[in-house]
């Protein structure tokens, strides 16, 4: 025994044994995620249950099964439910019934032994809506124009509203968007003049004209948007719902109609892969507990660029001065050592100083210097995705200090000394010889920065991110990047949907396929970095004793 | 026993190094006292080195052989410790005066290190670092320059095919060689070597030392070397250093066969050092 402790194998066994703990839990935690999360995606079977309930009463259940537990069956003891109970646990499931109209509530236990058939009938429908959630039940009848016709149909009908309804949304958010946008800017235009006392008549004149040009232009699109509306709102469709209740639902309101317990393999893999993507792309509805995230991820990526983009030049340039510039002396030192322990600090204080000096201090001024027209709305007086990128800069700064400082500290002297022996200056030597070597040591602090930036939720929720944002950051009207907006982000968003939502239980697939694509974001955010990074170490590997 | 360059004595009759006139000396120091923060490394050290010669300093490791050469292109002051007093005049002009530029300096006085360290870049991009520097962007210009730099370097024949090569490919001889071609693109006066065979294979070293002499047409070289028998091999003069001290500084050809100090015999003849 002892002379095995000798040999060293206890050690190697030891961190052999510490690594592959940390691969299962990595792995682990990916795996619960991404099944989870995937498994949002999976149509899922409809099915008829048939009940029937203590006092004897026959109904019927139409739902998809969303988990099954059993419980003690003393827990039910004090009701009798009319069945034998085998065992002493019962099973009851939680079924999505959805027909919000109907009863209030999504979901519905049900209680094992009261289940008296289960089938998955093949012509149960789930229609997706865009508000109420979804509907099951069975299609009666399609309403064309006031007549009844074939239910056949129903396809045809479906992807012409949808066309519609994409035109309306071109026309609302891009066509029309855009006239409101030059709107409240000839608006602003004029409070500018009206302060500054130079509104003449002239001017005056000038703006109204230009702003009855854009009304009119206004009117016509509206006019396109009433005659769009009432194209989609044309047809109906007939639903009859598990208690025989017969519910009319408009065609504008359906996104989809599925038949998913028709579905072969093949058919669900397409369904499949349509509801990831309508994740990725689409926008959220209802609350954030349906539709899409795009938002979120365009406000993610979007905060972390912005963020890269004024980290990056700042660190260098700080570790470029502590490194190569300031004395070697005790105030050098406690900067340094100040510098470290600034990535000590909690992010959520960051935020609170982010909120007082960028969002009061300097977007206040800002306001009062450059938009006094627009006060007491502020513009950059309030949190933003501006705001945000550069709080995360300044959390993430020591970071990029720290990582460069030791990149510069690796380069070899004779590399100095080599420039500076051909009469190049000390500037000139760190500008072609000394940063191009340093720079994997640069994107590895970029790396990190990312990592922890993409992460980082509390303090955004101070500067910049809300729960829902009318608008993207970038949009077609000038001057297209708008740093002043506030933003969506995934990190907030799983914050939002789990905890937040009035259906947490909808919503817990939701914050794993959320959570899904927030790591696989940041993946990929670093492995862009770590890919340049490479890249770079190929380039200066000789130097790398 | 210690062979003697004949050609290196019959190119050039030995000097009077004590009376040299301004027209045959490149540099002298006067009066040179070099500390590293309260320790002297030099001690009051004045010689002149004359014009288009190969002066070798020899001396055991700490002997101040090197700070003396770095004094010459003032690499002394990216020490932060050191401290110098005296001075060394270049052409007549004190390189220690006070509206001295230094990178002007460098420039004038090449110096090649003991470690090859070339840039990791192309072998192109390593020969015209200099000129770049200067600001210089012909295309014409550059391109002649690295062809007369890398033949005087002996290095064109090998290299001329993958000149936009990465400089980290070569041999350690290859790049000593790219590391010499590099000083000479900017045609300094005068050129330092520090050890510059002393990390390199023999062959490798033999083909420095021929260089070494045809680099003397067009420049003054000064030469730091460990090796004795390089030194016979390849200088005109040989200054022998001892703690810090000049102890004896005359022709090669005297300094091995007849050293006037007991100090210079003990150490040429492998008593100490």
């Amino acid at each position: 025994m002892k002379d095995w402790f000798k040999t060293g194998s206890p050690w190697v066994w030891l961190s052999a044994g510490g690594v592959s703990l940390s691969l299962i839990s990595v792995v682990g935690l990916l795996w619960l995620i991404a099944s989870n999360g995937l498994s949002y995606f999976w149509p899922s079977q409809v099915h008829q249950f048939n009940m029937v309930d203590e006092k004897g009463q026959k109904s019927v259940v139409i739902g998809e099964i969303y988990d099954r537990e059993r419980i003690p069956a003393s827990q039910l003891a004090h009701r009798d439910l009319g069945v034998e109970i085998e065992g002493d646990t019962i099973e009851r499931l939680l079924i999505k019934t959805g027909n919000r109209e109907l009863v209030s509530l999504d979901f519905r236990w049900i209680l094992g032994p009261q289940i008296t058939e289960q089938s998955l009938p093949e012509d149960i429908a789930i229609v997706e809506r865009r508000s109420n959630g979804n509907f099951y039940g069975f299609l009666e009848q399609i309403i064309l124009d006031g007549e009844v016709v074939d239910n056949s149909r129903l396809d045809e009908l479906l992807d012409r509203v949808n066309e519609f309804q994409e035109q309306i949304r071109e026309l609302q958010q891009v066509d029309i968007g855009a006239i409101n946008y030059n709107l409240e800017r000839l608006r602003l235009r004029e409070r500018k003049h009206v302060i500054d006392g130079t509104l003449t008549d002239e001017v005056k004149r000038d703006l109204e004209a230009q702003t009855q040009a854009l009304k009119e232009e206004y009117q016509v699109l509206e006019k396109d948007l009433t005659a769009l509306r009432d194209q989609v709102s044309r047809d109906q469709i007939v639903m009859r719902a598990m208690g025989g209740e017969k519910v009319t639902i408009n065609f504008e309101q359906i996104i989809k109609v599925t038949f998913n317990n028709q579905l072969g393999f093949f058919g669900k893999v397409a369904v499949f892969f349509d509801q990831s993507i309508g994740f990725i792309f689409d926008e959220p509805r209802e609350a954030n507990t349906e539709g899409g995230v795009f938002p979120a991820i365009f406000g993610t990526v979007l905060m972390v660029l912005l963020m890269t983009v004024i980290v990056a030049p700042f660190g260098v340039i700080a570790a470029i001065y502590l490194h190569e510039y300031a004395g070697k002396n005790a105030f050098t030192k406690l900067i340094r050592i100040a510098v470290i322990n600034l990535a000590g600090v909690p992010s959520i204080v960051y935020g609170v100083f982010g909120l007082g000096f960028f969002v009061y201090m300097v977007g206040g001024n800002l306001d009062r210097l450059f938009y006094p027209e627009t006060l007491p709305s502020p513009t950059f007086g309030t949190p933003g995705v501006l705001w945000s990128a550069l709080t995360l800069a300044i959390l993430t700064l020591p970071v990029v200090i720290v990582s460069t400082e030791e990149g510069l500290a690796r380069i070899p002297a004779a590399m100095r000394h080599g420039s500076l022996a051909l009469g190049a200056t000390k500037a000139e030597t760190l500008w072609r010889i000394i940063l191009p070597i340093a720079s994997p040591a640069i994107m590895t602090g970029i790396i990190l920065a990312i990592a922890r930036a993409a992460g980082e939720v509390a303090p955004l929720m101070l500067v910049g991110v809300v729960k829902m944002a009318p608008t993207l950051p970038l949009d077609g009207n000038f001057p297209f990047l708008h740093l002043e907006r506030k933003f969506m982000h995934l990190g907030f968003h799983i914050y939002d949907v789990g905890f937040q939502s009035p259906n947490v239980e909808a919503a817990r697939p939701l914050v794993y396929a959320t959570a899904l694509l927030l790591v696989t974001i940041i993946i990929g955010l670093n492995m862009t970095a770590v890919n340049i990074r490479n890249k770079l170490r190929e380039k200066y590997r000789a130097l790398e004793h | 026993m210690i062979t003697v360059n004949p050609k290196a004595n019959e190119v050039a009759a030995p000097l009077d190094l004590n009376n040299l006139t301004p027209e045959q000396t490149a540099l002298e120091i006067e009066n040179l006292n070099l500390f590293y923060g309260e320790k002297q490394a030099l001690n009051n050290i004045s010689m002149k080195i004359p014009k288009g010669q190969v002066t070798a300093f020899i001396g055991p490791s700490g002997c101040g052989k090197s700070t003396l050469l770095r004094c010459i292109n003032r690499m002394n002051d990216l020490v932060d410790t050191c401290s110098i007093q005296g001075d060394i005049n270049l052409n007549g002009e004190n390189i220690y005066g006070k509206h001295v530029d230094v990178a002007a300096l460098r420039r004038k006085v090449g110096m090649v290190f003991q470690r090859p360290n070339p840039f990791p870049k192309s072998i192109y991009e390593n020969v015209v670092y200099g000129l770049r520097i200067t600001g210089e962007k012909n295309r014409r210009v550059l391109d002649e320059a690295v062809e007369r730099s890398l033949k005087a370097a002996a290095l064109w024949e090998e290299v001329k095919d993958r000149l936009h090569d990465s400089a980290l490919g070569l041999s350690g001889g290859q790049q000593q060689r790219l590391v010499i071609a590099r000083a000479i693109a900017i045609e300094p006066e005068v050129l330092l070597l520090d050890e510059p065979t002393s990390a390199l294979d023999p062959i490798s070293t033999l083909t420095i030392e021929e260089l070494i002499n045809d680099l003397k047409k067009q420049f003054t070289v000064v030469i730091v070397t460990h090796n004795m028998q390089q030194a016979a091999r390849v200088s005109d003069q040989t200054a022998f250093m001892y703690m810090g001290d000049l102890i004896e500084y005359s022709d090669t050809n005297t300094l091995f066969t007849t050293p006037a100090k007991k100090k210079t015999e003990d150490y040429i003849t492998g008593r100490y050092g």
